[in-house]
């Protein structure tokens, strides 16, 4: 059966192909070469300056019995789980709220997007430590309150914690898609339901979340994706620790490549990890596919 | 591009890609080319990482090089130490090092296997001068045979401590292991500590546990060659002298450095700052990050622990820094009579001080004592060394997958999520297994 | 009662606003703080006003001004902004707006490069890029973006083109408009804020790059300036002077937070649009 293509009327199928060329050509010239090695060295040992040897599968059969990679695994599904909804719903509320016409909204805007473009600069790491060390500010707050303080450092789930809070804390570039399709809704729509008597709130769910659906798509899914690959922030933080409560496969990716000399095995880890952010992306792009207005 | 290394690759690669641009190369072996007894007019790439102080006397000891032989251009390459070695071993991957690099003793190791990973200095006896060297301090750049690095500077790891607050306490500054054993108690009626081991950089406190086996046992916990010296009990007895620390106050628990300090490094605590912490373990080639957030002359050296009928073994020294030659370089007389000059030239080790440490080579120590440059603490704890009988770390010692089983088993020995048993049970196999394999 | 709600919205944003700003202002005392200092307090006032942190971090030691480092960061921002924003744009278009053979498969290729771990990426990419003999210049960070190499943008994009409504589109086809004419002076208008918020993304995120320029750039002449900064930070040696390093990094700050303010009013496309108000 010949398949059909829908396009507008008048234009050949081969319109689309030639605006995605960009992509396809660089695609060839510098994406697939570094690809296809890696995945060819995951199956062989190999280190920084000796010849790889083909072993077959071996470093995925390591795979199945290494608990550190499985720690991390745990750990980076979690840390997904955490800081994913949070960073959507504090980015979208904080979008909502700046995106108000008052004065000196501009002025606001800059700084709440200032945590995100400070990076990993220094004074990360020290505000961090200034905030959860045992005498730091939070736990001095909690006192206050009376609330036994918290070993934010020394322990597995509240250092996880502290991870979430930094990336929540840099949400700007989430918040700045979000509002850009704010603007992107147009204006009588929100007119005509308030002549229709609708509040704020159902104005919201019916107008607002179904315009931004393709935004809040798009938002979950690349947060999920970076969340798999969640390395810097836990690096600079805890360094991995508590008892690797912190220790992300990222983070193992990158010892094993860069620290124990172990390429062959990082990249097995790698394609692991790729493999489990495709499906995991495959699902989200399935469970939504009703929900979205197309399906890519 | 690294053809010989990655040649199996290739060839599936281009197999799959026929198109792709890269299949057609075939090169055969370079080998490394030999010395031809004279010195060509060219240009070498230099590469070193560290501070300003560093980079600053390098590069006037580079001009100094460029007036006396015009003809040959060093150019420098200089960074940071983040990322550094990221970006080095990618460059030895891709054979694109510079012809001569400031290079870490373990790095040896992985980076030549078999002694090939970089160039034969040996075969440059006409333009190195050995003679500033022992055989020793010689070995310790020696790959299967071959001369691979030359040893810059010697550094042993030892003890610091914070001597106002030694004083106000009115302690004394330990001279034994059962010294700093007995220190516990006097500082935690103060909330102080006598000393930190910190299990975030270096293995601190493994190492410490480790000297204090070697001495009582005279074994080495892992060989020259990369051998596992110790026996699981002499690693339980590591263990639990670790524990007694903790158990007398004289370190903090892992968890409560943690607490303390987050994951930063204890030069940048508040505690160590403030003198809660009055003591570190650290190589005496980078104790000077500790000096210079505390008040001048406030931090001092100590001398290295003995049991207590003097006995002063087992502590450890290694080449803080060597260089090295990469195996591709075009020049090798050229790079050879360069690390000469660095190394024994006496102007240029006046220039050079101590950005690199205690210099190993006796000619460059020589012009450094002439010209008063030797001082400070890490010359004071060099001088400690002189009275111990030290011993040569492994350069397997440091590997960092080895460190990283370390640190685990003293996190989990202080979490106490395992007895010392068992853990050092775990550690034995976990080592010795890595040493197998990195063989 | 329109009056106490402006001020309870000040109110929060205010109190937010120093959650986010206080690391900044933090940054600015550290630069005129000693170590010691530094590490010891989360005061942001320091102890004493001196600009020598300035005056010593921007001479650098030697070899160049930090001015040369700034000046070699521009030479590869900008020319990566106007790449990516025209690249990625033109790759979602046709994505966003056409159907063609093997479509799901390309944009299944443009997905599957964001989920590989960059870390393994960077050695057989340096091999790539010294086969093509060009290591030690900028073409590794800056070739790549003109073939739309950042597939979040298309990604994102897409998005965006996909909820600009059908009858724009469908209107400017029977005033005769072409392909190319209609993405330029229909759609892309329509999306505006999405475009500007790629180039801001991509200059921000260029600025703070470290990792590619550090395996692709040798010389210490071409060094950017987050390399630059990075250069006398040795945490194995005998330590070194934070506020000079942290001086350096506070100017490099302004660059970034210039462009993003000014860029801020295009995210909102006319004073009257908004959506709760």
């Amino acid at each position: 059966m010949k398949k059909i293509y829908n396009n507008p009327v008048g234009e050949s199928k081969y319109t689309g192909l030639l605006f995605v060329m960009p992509f396809i050509a660089g695609f060839i010239l510098f994406g697939i070469y570094p690809f296809v090695m890696s995945f060819v060295l995951s199956f062989t040992d190999s280190g920084i300056n000796s010849s790889p040897e083909f072993i077959g599968i071996e470093n995925f059969r390591r795979l199945l019995n290494d608990s550190d990679f499985h720690k991390a695994v745990a750990v980076t599904l979690k840390y997904i789980l955490m800081l994913v909804p949070l960073k959507l719903i504090v980015s979208l509320g904080t979008a909502l709220l700046l995106n108000m016409n008052i004065k000196g909204m501009g002025f606001f805007r800059t700084v709440y997007y200032i945590p995100s473009i400070l990076g990993s600069n220094i004074a990360i790491v020290i505000m961090w430590s200034f905030l959860f060390t045992s005498g730091g500010l939070v736990n001095q707050v909690l006192e206050k309150l009376g609330i036994m303080p918290v070993s934010w450092y020394g322990e597995s789930n509240p250092a996880m914690f502290m991870i979430v809070l930094l990336r929540v804390w840099e949400f700007g570039s989430t918040m700045i898609i979000f509002l850009s399709a704010l603007n992107d809704i147009p204006r009588e729509l929100y007119d005509s339901a308030k002549v229709d008597g609708a509040g704020k709130i159902r104005m919201f769910f019916s107008i607002t979340m179904p315009m931004l659906r393709n935004v809040i798509f798009f938002n979950l899914v690349m947060q999920s994706i970076t969340a798999f690959q969640e390395f810097n922030a836990p690096f600079m933080i805890t360094g991995g620790n508590p008892m690797k409560g912190t220790y992300t496969v990222s983070m193992l990716i990158y010892d094993e490549a860069f620290r124990y000399y172990d390429t062959g095995y990082a990249n097995a880890v790698s394609w692991v990890l790729f493999t489990m952010t495709a499906l995991f992306v495959a699902v989200l792009f399935r469970l939504t596919r009703k929900l979205r207005s197309d399906d890519i | 591009m690294n053809y010989v290394k990655h040649g199996r690759i290739f060839l599936i690669i281009s197999t799959l890609f026929s198109f792709f641009i890269m299949t057609s190369c075939g090169k055969t072996e370079e080998t490394a080319v030999l010395p031809d007894g004279k010195l060509d007019k060219c240009t070498l790439r230099f590469s070193w990482w560290g501070g300003d102080d560093r980079h600053e006397a390098t590069l006037k000891a580079i001009e100094l090089w460029n007036k006396k032989y015009p003809d040959i251009k060093i150019e420098p390459e200089y960074g940071g130490w983040d990322g550094w070695t990221e970006k080095l071993n990618t460059q030895v991957s891709g054979d694109t090092a510079p012809d001569i690099m400031q290079i870490n003793y373990d790095w040896l190791i992985n980076l030549s296997k078999d002694g090939l990973g970089f160039y034969d200095l040996n075969q440059l006896s006409d333009y190195i001068d050995f003679s500033g060297y022992d055989t020793e301090t010689l070995s310790f750049g020696m790959r299967e045979g071959k001369l691979n690095a030359l040893t810059v500077s010697m550094s042993g790891r030892g003890l610091f401590f914070n001597k106002n607050v030694y004083s106000e306490i009115g302690a004394e500054i330990p001279d034994t292991w059962n010294d700093l054993i007995s220190l516990g108690e006097k500082f935690a009626e103060y909330g102080k500590y006598p000393l930190d081991l910190d299990i975030q950089t270096g293995a601190s406190a493994w190492y410490l546990c480790i000297v204090y086996v070697q001495q009582l046992t005279g074994k080495q916990f892992i060989t020259m060659e990369g051998e596992l010296g110790f026996t699981p009990e002499d690693i339980q007895t590591a263990l639990d002298f670790y524990k007694s620390l903790e158990d007398n106050h004289v370190i903090r628990t892992v968890k409560q450095r943690a607490e303390d300090d987050g994951s930063s490094a204890l030069y940048q605590s508040p505690k160590f700052i403030d003198g809660t912490v009055a003591g570190v373990l650290e190589w005496g080639s980078a104790v000077g990050k500790y000096q210079s957030v505390l008040d001048e002359d406030v931090l001092c050296a100590g001398n290295y622990l003995s049991s207590d009928n003097g006995n002063r073994s087992g502590w450890l020294i290694k080449p803080s820094l060597m260089y090295a030659v990469s195996d591709n370089t075009k020049y090798p007389d050229e790079a050879g009579a360069f690390i000469n000059f660095l190394l024994n030239d006496e102007e240029c080790a006046e220039i050079l001080g101590t950005s690199r440490g205690i210099p190993a080579s006796r000619k460059a120590y020589e012009a450094l004592e002439n010209s008063g440059q030797l001082c400070g603490i890490s010359y004071d704890s060099s001088q400690y060394l002189l009275d111990t009988d030290p011993v040569t770390l492994s350069p397997y010692f440091e590997l960092s997958q080895l460190k990283e089983y370390y640190n685990t088993a003293i996190e989990k020995l202080s979490y106490g999520t395992a007895d010392s048993k068992e853990i050092s049970e775990e550690l034995y196999d976990k080592v010795k297994k890595y040493l197998e394999r990195i063989k | 009662m329109k009056y106490i709600r402006k001020i309870l919205v000040y109110v929060i944003l205010s109190a937010g606003g120093i959650f986010m700003l206080y690391p900044v202002m933090w940054l600015i005392g550290a630069s005129f703080k000693s170590n010691s200092e530094i590490f010891s307090s989360v005061w942001f006032m320091p102890s004493e006003f001196d600009f020598t942190p300035y005056i010593n971090g921007w001479k650098t030691f030697g070899m160049y001004t930090m001015g040369h480092y700034f000046l070699n960061t521009f030479k590869i921002v900008i020319p990566r902004v106007i790449f990516s924003v025209i690249s990625s744009t033109v790759t979602a278009y046709g994505f966003a707006m056409y159907d063609f053979p093997f479509k799901k498969i390309i944009f299944g290729c443009l997905m599957c490069m964001l989920f590989i771990p960059q870390t393994v990426m960077i050695i057989p990419s340096y091999m790539m890029w010294d086969f093509f003999g060009v290591l030690d210049t900028y073409i590794p960070l800056i070739l790549p973006s003109l073939f739309a190499n950042e597939g979040m943008f298309v990604f994102m994009l897409v998005q965006f083109f996909k909820s600009v409504p059908r009858e724009i589109g469908e209107a400017s086809r029977i005033d005769g408009c072409g392909a190319l004419k209609r993405l330029l002076f229909i759609y892309v208008p329509c999306i505006k804020p999405a475009v500007i918020s790629v180039a801001v993304f991509v200059f921000l995120w260029t600025m703070n790059e470290f990792i590619q320029p550090l395996m692709y750039i040798s010389s210490v002449e071409k060094y950017p300036l987050t390399l630059a900064l990075r250069m006398s930070a040795d945490s194995t040696g005998q330590g070194y002077e934070y506020n000079k390093i942290i001086a350096m990094s506070v100017i490099g700050l302004i660059p970034s937070v210039s462009v993003f303010a000014l860029a801020q009013k295009y995210f909102i496309q006319d004073i009257t649009a908004g959506g709760l108000k």
